[in-house]
């Protein structure tokens, strides 16, 4: 795919809408950052690269009443796909550009390893930075490790050939989860009260989640009702995000969002890929897969045997 | 203005619970200004004592510690609302059920109690003044089952007046007391009694009677059910069908003789018995060789009346009733597998007292003459074997079937009627024949029909020359026992009719261990259900004979009648609200709701959800599915349950 395609579908798609939500590139970071194309001209900025790590889906519902357009990856894909189902989002004022996704990288690994604010590029399956590079499969994010949504699941239109990507790797058997499942049951309580003893209680991470989309009636803040208290400490901000974990079964699409927003580095996809992993053995059910799935957990009917519709 | 009052059930409560202590840790809760001690709260001095400390101390919220809700929370709403309260601003604290009577340790007991009741302050310190609503009544009952108990039921309420629609399984109406042949102790002839019935059923301008069909689909609650009825396609354009039983005669397909417990054969395409109502035929396509096949037709090509439709499909009928009646009825316990030395099934002559029954019958397959399944002959030795697959722990089947000791005298006196030179030998445990009339019977089939009756059971049964060999024991005597028997005859418990259990969690009513529908109370809600507006007759609830049934249908009836008699229902106050400043329109609250009471409503940044309070029966599912819990159950919302879980954990 070129940046030209990229360019004359967005213009293609702006005149049937409002606005497109896609990225450009921040002069000062020298990584994409989101952004929103109303005219031709400004769609003259567009870009994606491995750098394209935001899950545009998060705007959609905070655009209800407007025609939108946006550039979708697979992952993000089915994050619209859900917010559909769920109401928040209606088929008919969207247009979804699909674009070919090599995986994307950890851009704060990156910064850490070449300094923050270096230009990065993407370039013959590596990742270079004023003159230094590294292997792009070194630096993907966990989710883009043996990805199996690489097609988008809803589409308008292609930018490029969504099909032609080749798989990325296996992840690297060193990382947190293979610790993680190691530990025992004490272990991992003492890990997580570490983790969320960083906690700032910011909820970048309900911010980032697409899927979190009650706005100002949050019950990881609001004491109406009361499920948990807003102090600043490990009990209470475990507690806060257990909530949230909850409330996404049978919802999360994996876009791994919440982690890479938080801004202590606390490893949240652990808490739902093992909720997404109960959901799919229990259910044979993944989030977002199609526009005619019904969250299981909203489904049980009381008429039918067994119970599960 | 909190009070709190601890009763003390005589000494239900106070044996085991000290109420003095519950009282003095009371007082020192916050907002609690009165606690007292009373021996009977709900007795009439005891009501009089709470509505003179709300009128003197001016409280406004009402703890009562006692027994259970399901038992006084009435009694004490009303008490607090004649003191001038809103009846709402109560919470019953159970110290009974769910504390004396099960624990034994004082200490242990009063601290439990006064933990509950810190509890109870805690929510009702929460609770708002509701007001109940109220809800139109539609006038028109349902009876599921149409055997004795259905059929008296449906004819009870028909009587008052109100529509009923009576459906049925099978192709007829009657049920297994169709299959009998004398009952006892009377010794009526069965279908003399019951078939006047059957025929009312059909004429009777208020009952819609519809066979071939169930229950599919259940929604609504008391006095606004909306239920789907499948018609399964009998193939036999019923209004069109005479009865005169050509297409029977003529059809090639021999199938299973379900009504006569295949002691005879049938066809494919039959009307189970002459006084069948409606006298329909029908056809079983999985016995039918055009279906199988794919050739045939003979029945169409005979029949007068042009009433045979191959195509007929089924049909989905979706009716509202204010009220429903179970009465599916019972079947028979399979003996096979668990009693392996009877022969699980091998010896034709081993059979169960329903096919018996069918053998004793004039109007069965052999006309009433008794002939044994292996051979034909006319048996002259005949043992009874009783509580087969009941009263028998070893088979996890501990209960009575409370017929059994009653059929087998029957069915040893019709023995001896129809063979004058037969010898009926009874095996049993007790005898118990405890109704009307019922002991003089049993006595009656030793002295006057000589039926001899042996204490103890038996251990096994095995083919010899032609004959059975009983081997049992009697206890009384102490001895072995040996008969050669032509003969056995299993009294088999009663199991829950095949697909009770289905339709119970269709109309959200509990079973018991056996799969027998619960009764609301055993003994002051013996037909009510703990869903309101189901009711139980007959079988479906317990063992029982034909006198219980009826009297049973005959109480379910008066509670239809009555509560169809009434054009509005008091609607409980207590249903979801939605804040819908907070509410994201997610919508999953209506995806839950099992009553349509969730509708969309428009607000100015998209649709936000509202509760349609009429519909609402206060389940709670929304509360559960929604994401920020800004849908809540007035009188049970989520702090108010919050603060509850914090007491306890305190």
């Amino acid at each position: 795919m070129s940046m030209n395609d990229l360019i004359a579908t967005i213009k293609k798609v702006l005149e049937e809408v409002d606005v497109v939500l896609g990225w450009t590139r921040s002069p000062a970071a020298g990584v994409a950052v989101p952004a929103r194309f109303h005219t031709p001209d400004e769609a003259d900025g567009a870009i994606f690269d491995s750098t394209c790590t935001h899950n545009l889906a998060v705007h959609l519902p905070r655009l209800k009443n407007s025609k939108v357009g946006i550039v979708a990856k697979g992952c993000d894909a089915r994050s619209i796909v859900q917010l559909i189902v769920e109401g928040e989002v209606s088929r008919d004022r969207i247009r979804v550009i699909g674009v070919p996704c090599p995986g994307v990288i950890d851009v704060k690994r990156a910064w850490r390893c070449f300094g923050f604010g270096k230009k990065i590029e993407d370039a013959g399956g590596r990742v270079h930075m004023e003159g230094r590079s590294m292997p792009r499969e070194e630096i993907l994010l966990h989710k883009c490790h043996q990805c199996q949504d690489q097609e988008p699941v809803i589409m308008d239109l292609a930018a490029g050939d969504v099909k032609s990507v080749t798989p990325p790797p296996p992840p690297d058997k060193t990382g947190i989860r293979e610790r993680f499942a190691a530990m025992s049951i004490a272990e991992r309580r003492e890990f997580w009260r570490e983790q969320f003893s960083r906690c700032i209680r910011c909820y970048a991470c309900r911010e980032a989640c697409p899927l979190c989309f009650c706005r100002d009636a949050c019950s990881m803040q609001t004491r109406e009702p009361h499920w948990t208290g807003g102090q600043v400490n490990a009990i209470e901000s475990e507690m806060a995000q257990q909530v949230r974990t909850s409330h996404l079964a049978g919802r999360c699409t994996g876009c791994e969002e919440c982690e890479r927003a938080c801004p202590v580095g606390i490893p949240l996809m652990l808490l739902l890929e093992e909720q997404n992993r109960i959901v799919e053995e229990l259910f044979a059910y993944r989030a977002g897969m199609s526009l005619e799935d019904k969250t299981p957990l909203l489904t049980y009917d009381v008429n039918r045997d067994g119970g599960w519709r | 203005m909190l009070g709190v009052f601890v009763c003390q059930c005589g000494t239900n409560i106070a044996a085991t619970v000290s109420t003095d202590r519950v009282v003095q840790a009371a007082k020192s809760m916050l907002g609690v200004v009165h606690a007292e001690s009373i021996q009977y709260t709900c007795s009439d001095p005891g009501q009089r004592a709470i509505i003179d400390a709300i009128q003197q101390k001016g409280l406004t919220r009402v703890v009562m510690a006692g027994c259970s809700p399901r038992m006084h929370e009435t009694t004490f709403r009303r008490a607090i609302g004649r003191a001038g309260m809103n009846p709402f601003m109560l919470e019953m604290v159970n110290i009974r059920e769910q504390c004396s009577w099960i624990h034994s340790d004082i200490d242990e007991a009063t601290e439990k109690a006064i933990d509950l009741v810190r509890k109870g302050v805690a929510r009702v310190r929460r609770q708002k003044p509701l007001q109940a609503g109220s809800s139109p009544v539609t006038r028109r009952a349902l009876v599921i089952g149409g055997g004795v108990a259905g059929i008296q039921a449906a004819l009870d309420i028909a009587d008052a007046g109100i529509p009923v629609t009576l459906v049925e399984k099978s192709s007829t109406i009657g049920g297994n007391m169709a299959r009998l042949d004398k009952t006892f102790p009377s010794l009526d002839c069965s279908s003399c009694i019951l078939t006047p019935r059957m025929v009312e059923v059909k004429q009777h301008e208020n009952i819609k009677l519809m066979v071939n069909s169930e229950v599919e689909k259940v929604r609504g609650y008391i006095g606004n059910f909306e239920i789907d009825i499948r018609k399964k396609a009998s193939c036999v354009i019923e209004e069109n069908c005479t009865g005169c039983l050509i297409c029977q005669e003529k059809c090639p397909s021999k199938a299973p003789d379900d009504f006569n417990v295949c002691a005879g054969e049938s066809k494919a395409i039959s009307i189970p018995f002459s006084q069948a109502v409606p006298l329909v035929a029908s056809l079983r396509k999985e016995y039918c060789r055009l279906f199988i096949k794919g050739k045939c037709s003979v029945c169409q090509k005979v029949c007068p009346a042009g009433a045979i439709d191959y195509e007929q499909e089924d049909i989905v009928v979706t009716e509202k009733f204010g009220a429903v009646v179970v009465a599916t009825g019972f079947g028979l316990y399979d003996w096979k597998q668990s009693y392996p030395t009877y022969g699980m099934g091998m010896y034709p002559d081993v059979i169960n007292a329903l096919k018996y029954e069918r053998l004793l019958s004039a109007s069965g397959p052999t006309g009433g003459r008794i002939e044994r399944p292996s051979d034909g002959k006319e048996p002259r030795d005949i043992v009874f074997i009783s509580c087969i697959g009941s009263r028998d722990e070893s088979v996890g089947r501990p209960q009575c079937c409370s017929i059994g000791c009653m059929y087998m005298a029957k069915q040893a006196i019709l023995t001896k009627e129809h063979i004058p030179d037969s010898q009926s030998y009874i095996f049993y445990i007790d005898v118990r024949a405890a109704g009307k009339g019922y002991d003089e019977f049993t006595r009656r089939a030793q002295t006057d029909f000589g039926a001899i009756y042996i204490r103890g059971r038996v251990g096994k049964i095995y083919p010899r020359g032609g004959k059975l060999v009983v081997m049992g024991t009697d206890t009384l005597a102490g001895d072995q026992v040996e008969i050669e028997a032509d003969l056995v005859v299993l009294a088999t418990g009663l199991t829950p009719a095949e697909g009770a259990g289905q339709l119970a969690r269709r109309l959200n009513i509990s079973t018991d261990g056996q799969g027998f529908m619960a009764e609301g109370h055993p003994k002051l809600k013996p037909v009510e259900t703990n869903t309101g507006g189901v009711f139980l007759a007959g079988a479906c609830q317990g063992p029982k004979d034909i006198p219980a049934s009826v009297a049973q249908a005959g109480a379910a009836a008066a509670k239809v009648i009555g509560l169809l008699s009434q054009e509005e229902l008091e609607t409980s106050p207590m249903v979801a609200e939605v804040n819908q400043l907070k509410c994201a329109g997610c919508f999953k609250c209506r995806d839950v709701c099992p009553y349509g009471a969730v509708e969309a409503q428009d607000a100015r940044d998209g649709q936000v959800a509202h509760v349609i309070a009429s519909l609402c029966q206060g389940c709670g599912l929304c509360n559960v599915a929604c994401p920020p819990g800004v849908i809540s159950l007035k009188g049970y919302t989520d702090n108010q349950l919050i603060a509850e879980v914090v007491e306890v954990l305190r």
